[in-house]
């Protein structure tokens, strides 16, 4: 169990944000800050991603998607919503083009406050995240709160 | 006795090398790194993912690269000759190829399509290595080449160059990372597994390692140190080259290897038959 906490891979998508969050998590990555020490990979790739690091306030065309890479990460798997705009939109709260947070559409385990989060922060967000995921289990985790045909649609029943 | 724990024991060799590669790219780029033991705990890791895949024979196809991988460096080791561990290591890389093509993805597919391409710049090199080898010690065996009395590396300069620009495409790093392609393709050939199926690619990755320094060491010959030295100098450029440079297109890669690599090796192996073994 502790031996898995050391390779928690990332898989980073924005959701339509400013791009603010995205550099953060990019110097995050470079020498002054480096999560490698953490063995935290930015993969990329929902299939081999342990942490979900999503931000941006979920425009109405990122909606399926998000909810589509969520589903297709295999569990253990942890989501962590960074900045203002997963958090309720942030500035771009009410606009007609958003969701306004990701709050029901993946289930969050850790919020990152923040607009920009520091990249303290930000580690501070994933190593909390890694400590949640130690507690999970292989075990499915569903979307909450969507009846069956969406789940059928995105073909969540028989995967 | 040596043979058989080599053989044994090459996914864990691998894996620490591939520990000390991220330990010694990070530092080039100045960060900390991940301990040396990272491999390993993401090998870890990947067991206790729930096992999902996209259908059988693709789980399959990745579990055979794995087994073939280790049976090419069994066939390397156990005393068979290095041309047919050469075949071998082709066959594990169309298990591999032939799993991506299966799938819908078309990122898996076109990360197919390259990996072939890959095989296609680096395999006559490798081949032209072993025919250089068999010209100079007179053997396929590596028994025979590493207690050959001359070191192979004086006679067979060019050949090493030509080994080592095709390590970049074999082991996918940077100049020629264009199967795999992180950000672009994102892994290509193995990006639709995950869990334990991808692990075993993961792993087939490492033991691919100690296949290609394993022939970079016997250009030694009997001098083991010679061949050490050449082992961590050709480890250390290869991380150099990996981070100074960024990905090149497919044309390049292969006409980097037909008409620079190929023809250098094909040179010292011409002169080597004129001047004959006298
Ligand atoms: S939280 Fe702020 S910095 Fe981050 S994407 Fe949203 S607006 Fe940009």
């Amino acid at each position: 169990m502790s031996m898995r906490s050391k390779s928690p891979w990332i898989l980073h998508y924005n959701t339509g944000g400013c791009n603010g969050c995205d550099i953060e998590i990019l110097a995050a990555l470079g020498p002054k800050y480096d999560i490698e020490r953490f063995g935290m990979l930015n993969r990329g790739n929902p299939k081999q991603s342990d942490i979900l690091l999503v931000t941006g306030p979920v425009t109405l065309k990122c909606k399926n998607v998000l909810r589509r890479l969520y589903l297709e990460m295999p569990e253990p798997k942890v989501v962590v919503a960074m900045g203002a705009c997963t958090h309720g939109g942030g500035v771009f709260r009410h606009l007609y083009h958003v969701e306004n947070g990701v709050n029901g559409i993946v289930p969050v385990d850790v919020w990152i406050p923040g607009c920009t989060p520091r990249i303290e922060a930000i580690i501070d967000g994933l190593i909390e995240g890694v400590e949640i995921w130690k507690g999970k289990t292989k075990e499915k985790e569903y979307l909450v709160g969507h009846g069956d045909d969406l789940l059928k649609k995105i073909g969540a029943i028989d995967d | 006795m040596m043979a058989i724990l080599f053989t044994l024991f090459a996914p864990i060799i691998g894996g620490f090398m591939y520990g000390i590669e991220r330990v010694v790219k990070a530092r080039m780029q100045s960060r900390i790194g991940p301990p040396l033991l990272q491999p390993f705990y993401d090998f870890v890791k990947l067991m206790e993912k729930r096992p999902m895949m996209v259908h059988s024979f693709h789980a399959f196809m990745g579990i055979v690269f794995f087994i073939s991988t280790w049976f090419a460096m069994a066939v390397l080791m156990l005393g068979n000759d290095l041309l047919i561990a050469v075949f071998f290591h082709i066959i594990s890389i169309l298990a591999l190829t032939i799993g991506a093509f299966s799938v819908r993805s078309s990122y898996s597919i076109m990360g197919a399509m390259r990996e072939l391409i890959h095989l296609v710049s680096y395999e006559p090199v490798i081949i032209l290595v072993v025919v250089a080898f068999y010209l100079v010690t007179g053997s396929f065996d590596y028994r025979m080449i590493l207690s050959a009395d001359t070191i192979p590396l004086l006679k067979l300069p060019l050949v090493f160059i030509a080994l080592v620009g095709t390590i970049p495409m074999l082991l996918h790093k940077s100049p020629f990372d264009i199967a795999e392609a992180h950000q672009e393709i994102i892994g290509g050939p193995d990006i639709e597994y995950s869990g334990p199926f991808y692990e075993a690619v993961y792993t087939g990755r490492w033991i691919e390692y100690v296949y290609v320094f394993f022939l970079v060491f016997l250009f030694g010959g009997s001098n083991y140190f010679v061949g050490g030295l050449l082992v961590v100098f050709t480890f250390l450029l290869i991380m150099a080259i990996d981070n100074s440079t960024a990905r090149l297109d497919y044309r390049k890669m292969l006409k980097f290897a037909w008409f620079i690599l190929i023809p250098l090796a094909i040179v010292n192996i011409f002169f080597l038959a004129l001047g004959g073994n006298s």
